[in-house]
């Protein structure tokens, strides 16, 4: 088992008032597994991912990941797990607009520990697996959505991660973009990496192997 | 990984040129006054230092005034040195300087004017450790009628053959002749008693035009006297003997010393050898650096700040990327430290460009040299840690933000931290109101100065004097100079020529003195100094000089007489409370009897800085200065420059050797304030350079608080605000900040301002609108500032600023 999530609750306080974002989450996810989260606006999708990514703090709850209990972790012990396993992609791509597309895919690698001649070796793999080396050398702004959010995936695989976690991927593409996007987290998923997203799509969702419906911060 | 980080901040300042350059130039402006200010202070407090000038004092006397002894004059009697040496042992060498102020030199007919310098004993160069390039320490100044001469003025008389061995004709009141027997190395400038060339004390024994000097004697106090103590003895002590003991037999003066490196900034008594400096002044410099500095450094804190707004989403995406907040932290600081890198050199380019314009306006010589830049290394480190330390806290702000905050871009900045922004903005408009205030006050007490009524008339009066060059016998001279006199007043626009030993603003050259004089009463007053000096029957007449009782002196064959014209002041001092009464008395000093003729109302003779002193006006016909009192219409028919080349013409006929100067009187009093106006525009250029800090700061802040409140003045604008109204909301707050500022402004600076004017007899009000200028001042160039980045908030579409959620 990748991860396991039992009874986490999440609020905030308003106005003396608890508002829950998640109630009562329980969710287990096993390695290779390809998890759609879907729900209307405000249901919790996104908060549950970022719990899920260890970017967020719940309020109540476990949550175990590979065996190791996050919510007891500290900081540090917490933020190398997450450096090694998790990787991350945006609807909004959030590529580094000052930085190349070369870059940007070499940027996560600076936090881990690689030598320069590693570094070289996985960024060129990355570019070549997605057929980006003609364009290393552009700044995000140079490039389509499409090309962006091929490069934010990119990034995200770099370090190899056992897990990705994708907030509405193809939100910000046209449907033939779209499509290919999803494509290519059918074909990582085949490859034995686990993929949750977060979509609006129902057709989006057909590419995952489990859907996971939630409704005002609960699973239904 | 650091090769990234560059990149980032580099391109970063690339892409955002408006915020680079405001950041760069604040800090290079910021940077490049502050080093500016400390060379020239460096150089101020470097006066007279040499290997083994700390062991090296100056002898001064001090005169009692009622009970109490005050410095009277830099000077001391040819005495004074061998004495001291004799009565304590841990005095190893002393010298005298006997002062040469213009002194002319003749080679093969071609003449050098213009030249300071001085009659030394032959221990000079046991004392000053100044090298010599030619000749030997031990001799040069030995034998009569040596000469030493500074190799800058070897060369410029004569050229590059070896000059040791030459002889040269020296002009000094009269004439001499001497032999070159040695070169000094060029003296740094920063000395107070600046010579280019020494000429052996033995010289004195023949040199007729300057009698009474050589024999050893307790009445003429015209050296200045230098001591070098041995190392490690307790100057305090040495110090206590000196005061204590009464060499000359004289109760009412006594000797003093004073370490040589601190006469510069600390030593402002009569007859100093040039005008020193302040040590005040320095440090108001000082405490203008350190506020630029600071200023530039809170500007940069409050910009970069309100910078990483922008940047929480890279911040996010890194975060998310594994960063952890050290890195992030770290990499802030090279960008920082990248900025200031930028800022350094530029401000180096600055500095080295701006020298000429900076020396040229404060008279100084400041250079860049190997010593000055390793002097300034440890500002340079202080420089570098207090922008690292500015660095600190945009960048812990900035590695602070949650990245699922941070990438939604909806990172609003904690009232905290808007509060301290707020602090750093009023911190610099308090600095930059005190820096407003005191421009202001400085201005107008220099324009009080110039305006004051001095008592006499310095329009249109012109000083001739001239060194006759020419071994004739003096009384064909002065027949020759009462034929030139004749000739000056056949010339158009000629009013009247008198001659005068000194005139108003003529300063303490040619000024003699005398302490010990009786009043007509009966009274010995030897208790302070009394300043005189020469001048023919129509000096005051000439100079508008009003009589309140008696009249000039009357021509006489002999050109000279007993009598004597007193000032108010002076009259005051004898006690005479009827001034008519004054007329016909006699007066006693220099052993001889004085007859006053006339009291003249107060004058200025030093200028406003100090209070008004008595004075006794001698009649004799002295050839130093002949003014000349053009009529007004000079300068706007012929024209100075044409009338004074006429004039030199008519000398020129009567000598056929001779060097002619002039000086406009009225010129030459106001510049007994240069160093007060040079301190004042300093004052205005680092203020204007201040308050262009600060507002790049409010502008920083602006943009900030704009974007922050982009959506508030959307809906405010969706509901019918025009746009007055929205500039007025945005600006509200700024106006409420600049008053804070203004209330504790004020105190601070109206009691430094007060200090600084203690340093004037004559001072100027600090008027309340004073203040309200300075205030104003500041509020007009803050709304503008602001209103540039308020007007477009104002003048946006708010659709899209509304849609953006």
């Amino acid at each position: 088992m990748l991860l396991e999530l039992n009874n986490i609750y999440k609020w905030v306080q308003s106005g003396g008032q608890k508002i829950f974002l998640l109630k009562d989450i329980n969710l287990k996810v096993e390695e290779g597994e390809f998890i759609s989260i879907m729900g209307p606006s405000g249901s919790g999708k996104s908060t549950l991912l970022n719990i899920i990514g260890m970017l967020d703090v719940f309020n109540e709850g476990e949550y175990n990941f590979l065996d190791e209990p996050v919510h007891s972790l500290k900081e540090k012990h917490r933020s190398n797990l997450y450096k090694q396993y998790i990787g991350f992609v945006f609807q909004a791509y959030h590529l580094l607009d000052e930085l190349t597309v070369y870059e940007n895919l070499e940027m996560p690698l600076l936090y881990k520990k690689y030598s320069s001649s590693e570094r070289k070796a996985l960024v060129a793999d990355m570019l070549d697996k997605f057929n980006i080396v003609g364009k290393q050398n552009l700044f995000p702004s140079q490039l389509s959505g499409g090309q962006q959010q091929l490069v934010g995936i990119a990034r995200a695989l770099i370090s190899s991660p056992k897990l990705i976690l994708a907030d509405e991927p193809t939100g910000n593409l046209n449907s033939k973009q779209g499509e290919e996007i999803m494509e290519i987290f059918k074909e990582l998923n085949k490859d034995g990496v686990t993929i949750v997203q977060v979509t609006h799509s129902e057709k989006n969702a057909t590419y995952g192997s489990r859907t996971i419906n939630l409704l005002d911060g609960r699973k239904i | 990984m650091y090769n990234l980080y560059l990149k980032i901040a580099s391109r970063f300042l690339l892409k955002n040129k408006l915020y680079s350059f405001i950041n760069i130039m604040g800090l290079s402006v910021g940077i490049a006054s502050f080093v500016l200010i400390m060379m020239y202070v460096a150089n101020e407090r470097n006066y007279d230092k040499f290997n083994g000038s700390e062991n090296v004092y100056r002898v001064y006397m001090d005169y009692l005034e009622g009970n109490t002894f005050s410095p009277g004059d830099a000077q001391s009697y040819n005495l004074s040195g061998p004495t001291l040496k004799k009565e304590f042992p841990e005095i190893k060498e002393y010298v005298r300087f006997f002062h040469l102020q213009k002194t002319t030199f003749i080679n093969e007919n071609e003449v050098f004017e213009g030249n300071k310098g001085a009659i030394v004993d032959p221990s000079f160069f046991s004392v000053f450790d100044y090298p010599l390039v030619k000749g030997d320490v031990k001799d040069a100044l030995a034998a009569p009628n040596s000469i030493v001469l500074q190799e800058n003025l070897a060369e410029k008389i004569f050229g590059k053959e070896s000059p040791i061995g030459k002889t040269l004709s020296i002009f000094w009141k009269g004439e001499t002749t001497v032999t070159v027997t040695g070169i000094l190395k060029d003296i740094p400038k920063n000395t107070h008693i600046k010579n280019n060339f020494l000429v052996s004390f033995e010289t004195l024994k023949t040199w007729k035009a300057i009698p009474r000097q050589y024999e050893p004697n307790w009445s003429q106090n015209n050296f200045f006297t230098y001591i070098k103590v041995n190392k490690n003895t307790d100057i305090d002590a040495l110090q206590q003997k000196i005061i204590k003991t009464n060499f000359e037999d004289d109760l009412d003066e006594r000797h003093n010393i004073e370490s040589l490196e601190s006469i510069h900034l600390n030593s402002n008594k009569p007859y100093e050898a040039e005008a020193n400096g302040s040590e005040s002044r320095v440090k108001f410099l000082l405490a203008i650096a350190f506020i630029i500095l600071i200023l530039s450094w809170l500007n940069y804190v409050n910009l970069a700040t309100t910078k990483s707004l922008e940047r929480a989403k890279e911040i996010g995406i890194r975060k998310v990327s594994g960063a952890q907040r050290p890195q992030l932290i770290f990499q802030s600081l090279l960008e920082s430290v990248l900025i200031n890198c930028i800022a350094i050199v530029i401000a180096t380019i600055v500095v080295v460009f701006t020298l000429p314009f900076f020396n040229s306006y404060t008279g100084e010589d400041l250079i860049v040299n190997s010593a000055v830049v390793l002097g300034l290394l440890p500002y340079l480190g202080f420089i570098f840690l207090g922008t690292v330390l500015s660095g600190l806290y945009p960048a812990i702000i900035l590695s602070g933000y949650s990245p699922v905050v941070a990438l939604k871009g909806k990172v609003r900045a904690s009232s905290n931290g808007l509060n301290i922004r707020k602090g750093l903005i009023i911190t610099q408009f308090f600095a930059t109101i005190v820096l407003l205030i005191g421009t202001i006050v400085v201005a107008k007490q220099i324009k009080f100065l110039e305006n004051q009524p001095i008592g006499a008339n310095l329009d249109h009066v012109v000083a001739f004097n001239w060194e006759v060059l020419s071994k004739s016998k003096d009384s064909v001279l002065k027949r020759d100079n009462k034929l030139f006199e004749s000739e000056l007043r056949k010339l158009p626009y000629v009013k009247n020529v008198v001659s005068a030993e000194t005139y108003p603003g003529g300063g303490y050259d040619n000024l003699s003195s005398t302490v010990g004089i009786t009043f007509p009463n009966g009274t010995v007053d030897e208790n302070r100094i009394f300043y005189t000096y020469n001048v023919s029957p129509g000096y005051f007449n000439l100079l508008d000089m009003e009589f309140v009782a008696g009249s000039s002196f009357l021509e006489t064959a002999k050109r000279s007489s007993n009598k004597i014209v007193i000032n108010e002041k002076m009259a005051k001092h004898m006690q005479i409370a009827n001034l008519a009464e004054a007329v016909d008395e006699t007066v006693k000093f220099w052993g001889e009897d004085w007859v006053i003729s006339g009291v003249i109302k107060d004058y200025h003779h030093f200028g406003l800085k100090t209070a008004i002193e008595p004075i006794l006006i001698r009649h004799y016909e002295d050839k130093n200065n002949l003014l000349v009192k053009f009529d007004k219409s000079v300068t706007s028919v012929a024209g100075f420059g044409t009338v004074l080349k006429k004039v030199e013409n008519i000398w020129d006929n009567a000598y056929a050797q001779n060097v002619f100067n002039y000086t406009f009187l009225d010129k030459e009093f106001q510049s007994q304030y240069n160093e007060d106006k040079n301190f004042g525009s300093a004052f205005l250029i680092f203020t204007v350079l201040a308050i262009l800090i600060a507002s790049m700061g409010l502008f920083g802040l602006t943009s900030y608080t704009v974007v922050q409140r982009r959506k508030e003045i959307g809906v405010r604008k969706v509901n019918g605000a025009n746009i007055v109204n929205i500039l007025a909301t945005l600006n509200k707050d700024f106006v409420k900040w600049i008053t804070l500022a203004f209330i504790v402004a004020v105190p601070i600076s109206w009691f430094t301002m007060l200090k600084w004017l203690e340093g004037f007899a004559y001072r100027t009000a600090i008027s309340w609108w004073v203040f309200a200028v300075a205030g104003c001042t500041a509020l007009v160039i803050a709304l503008l500032t602001v209103s540039w980045q308020s007007l477009k908030a104002a003048l946006a579409n708010p659709v899209d600023a509304l849609k953006d959620e």
